[in-house]
């Protein structure tokens, strides 16, 4: 007969990675999917483009269009609904596996910020790889569009602070979601919503335009992603602080 | 299991049993509290709750570090007590039932000779 | 024995509903305690306010001798296994079991494989698609095979079948028997877990009305069967737990009778019949209910 043993605390850095290893549990929906989902539009753009170009009779005009595509778009979006989800669903789950607010979320941001760093990194390999196969041979821009940066390096930033904005922006909602629910959700997009207009209305009223202009203009693509990282860190904190008061059935 | 009695006595009484039919011979080992537990579906606090009862009547001795053994002369003094225990238990209630039904002392005895000699 | 749950004036609010209201009981280490009551009792939040999933309005808590909420050192070794537990999206049983000794120390792989085998449980189905009944012994699984020192079952078995309820009761005995531990069981099938129990704890209404260890609650009260006016004769100004009657036969609940009065019940031609823990806490759960009413009525009678 051998008395259950009470265990002292495991590191504060073993309990934080344990939450990322959970987050990772089933790598189908934070590895494997949006790679097929992200292939999959990948090889249709392609095929498009190549039909275009076999019947376009100005090439050069069709060429212009190959440089913009918005289909990669989604592989952020897709991450900001895995952000709402690892809050909102994983949370309660974890509570029963004795793991403390504190622990949950700065795993869960951790997980974040490993996902951003490795998902940045493939994507300006595949900019590389694009470069050097003069784009996929038929001078395609997938990866490498303007609006992600010149350079590898400005594109690695790019891709880089682009996740993190949009996994803690998704992590901040779903943690209204889980502190207030459907209510909390609609007063905070009413909030955001309202804050948006009284924006747009004193840039407005202020004649403002030509300075906004001018703002992004100076900094230019990457700093204007840089600013991006203050509304992350608002979101971020705003997540923390939500989380640590939540409960599983609000 | 009946649900009006404390468990502990009946698990007590079912060890009683045993050892006045025989099952569980004088001086043989007493399965363990959490045998005894599993096998009755019960918490293993209340069957050591009843086999204390036993030990504490000294049917039982523990051997420490071994187990629990049926002390011997254990059988005869627990048939020593049933008997004495048993007008309360049978006879009371039969009489109680026969005046109910009308049945006289003459008619019960022929009745007792009649069912069984044992 | 050592006190493991220390609880004093314990209230949670939400709104204006106290859904426990200013309780204050212990639960010993390595006893198996029921936590019944009815539906909305307030079981489930206490139990969330032991495990710091709830944060309380007002009164103490201590769980290993600290407060819960937030405390890694105290919910490391604590197991909640909730009823309509939810999973992460796209899970499988398999990821469960993959990552839960990640968070229990105590986990026991071989144990959690043969109770797979004795649920048969699909492990490589989406967990959206198992039945109510595999969605349940995924929990008891995980409460089982974590060994935590404290584990909660907040009712663990809906859509499980009689066969597979027994197999838990019986598995959670064995283990418990080889690796003691602390066992808080939610549950209102009490009639099934009433002879795993030591300690019974039931809540009404947010109130503890009942704190007893199952022993003394199942000697406290039998039930005195027989014609009203021996019945009446026989209970006297004993308590009456509760009446029931039909021409003239009563049927009366009272407290637990030693072996002579047995005897002289039996003696007057009453029939005495058992009343079962879940009879029990029924009856008294009523009676807090009714409050004074109860009596009121009786005494008009």
């Amino acid at each position: 007969m051998t008395t259950t043993t009470v265990h002292a605390p495991a590191t504060p850095m073993r309990r934080i990675l344990n939450i990322v290893r959970l987050h990772l549990a089933n790598p189908w929906t934070t590895i494997i999917l949006p790679w097929v989902i992200l292939g999959i539009i990948f090889a249709g753009t392609l095929a498009v483009w190549a039909l275009i170009l076999s019947v376009a009779s100005d090439t050069a005009d069709a060429r212009d269009g190959l440089q913009y595509s918005g289909s990669n778009f989604f592989i952020f979006v897709y991450m900001l609904v895995v952000a709402v989800q690892a809050i909102s669903i994983t949370f309660p789950f974890a509570l029963g596996f004795g793991v403390t607010r504190r622990d949950f979320y700065l795993g869960s941001a951790l997980t974040f910020v490993l996902l951003s760093a490795a998902y940045s990194v493939a994507l300006t390999i595949l900019s590389l790889i694009e470069e050097a196969t003069n784009g996929w041979g038929i001078g395609a821009q997938m990866f490498t569009t303007f609006y992600f940066g010149e350079t590898p390096a400005e594109r690695l930033l790019v891709f880089f602070l682009a996740f993190l904005f949009f996994f803690f922006v998704g992590a901040a909602a779903a943690s209204v979601w889980v502190r207030w629910k459907a209510t909390g959700l609609v007063m905070f997009f009413i909030i955001i919503g309202l804050g948006l207009i009284g924006l747009v209305a004193l840039i407005f009223f202020a004649q403002g335009w030509p300075a906004v202009g001018e703002f992004f203009a100076t900094a230019g693509l990457v700093g204007s992603m840089l600013w991006s990282l203050v509304i992350t860190a608002i979101a971020g904190v705003t997540g923390f602080f939500l989380m640590r008061r939540a409960t599983p059935t609000a | 299991m009946d649900e009006s009695r404390p468990i502990f006595t009946q698990i007590a009484e079912q060890i009683e049993n045993d050892i006045i039919t025989g099952v569980m011979a004088e001086e043989s080992q007493v399965p363990s509290i959490n045998e005894i537990a599993v096998f009755y579906r019960i918490n293993p606090a209340t069957a050591l709750k009843g086999v204390n009862l036993l030990v504490d009547d000294g049917a039982i001795y523990k051997k420490r570090g071994i187990g629990m053994f049926v002390a011997s002369g254990a059988r005869e003094r627990l048939v020593q007590q049933r008997r004495e225990q048993f007008p309360v238990d049978f006879i009371r209630p039969l009489i109680a039932e026969a005046m109910k039904l009308g049945i006289t002392a003459d008619q019960l005895t022929a009745m007792l000779t009649k069912e069984g000699t044992p | 024995m050592t006190t493991i749950i220390e609880v004093s004036n314990l209230t949670k609010n939400f709104g204006k509903l106290a859904a426990v209201d200013n309780v204050s009981f212990s639960i010993e280490e390595n006893t198996i305690c029921g936590l019944l009551g009815r539906n909305g009792a307030g079981k489930t939040t206490l139990m969330q306010l032991l495990t710091g999933q709830q944060f309380a309005t007002s009164g103490d808590i201590n769980v290993f001798g600290q407060s819960p909420v937030e405390n890694a050192s105290v919910l490391q070794n604590i197991s909640f296994i909730k009823e309509s537990q939810r999973y992460p999206e796209d899970f499988r049983a398999k990821h469960v079991f993959k990552s839960a000794p990640w968070f229990f120390a105590n986990w026991d792989a071989d144990f959690a494989e043969r109770l797979i085998a004795d649920f048969r449980l699909p492990l490589d189905r989406k967990i959206k698609k198992l039945s109510r009944g595999q969605l349940s012994s995924i929990g008891v699984i995980v409460g089982l095979a974590s060994r935590a020192p404290l584990t909660f079952f907040d009712e663990p078995y809906l859509g499980l079948d009689a066969v597979a309820r027994q197999i838990f009761y019986d598995r959670l005995l064995e283990d418990y028997a080889e690796h003691p531990r602390t066992i808080v069981l939610s549950t209102h099938l009490i009639d099934e877990v009433a002879n795993l129990l030591e300690h019974v704890i039931v809540i009404d209404d947010g109130q503890i009305i009942i704190d007893e260890t199952a022993d003394e609650l199942r000697g406290s009260a039998t039930a005195v069967v027989g014609p009203s006016g021996a019945v009446d004769a026989f209970i006297g100004n004993r308590e009456v737990l509760h009446r029931d009657g039909i021409g003239g036969l009563a049927s009366v609940t009272i407290a637990g009778l030693t072996s002579t009065e047995r005897a002289d019940a039996a003696a007057s031609g009453l029939e005495l019949s058992p009343v079962s823990l879940q009879q029990l806490i029924i009856r008294r759960t009523n009676l807090t209910e009714l409050g004074g009413n109860e009596k009121e009525i009786e005494a008009r009678a």
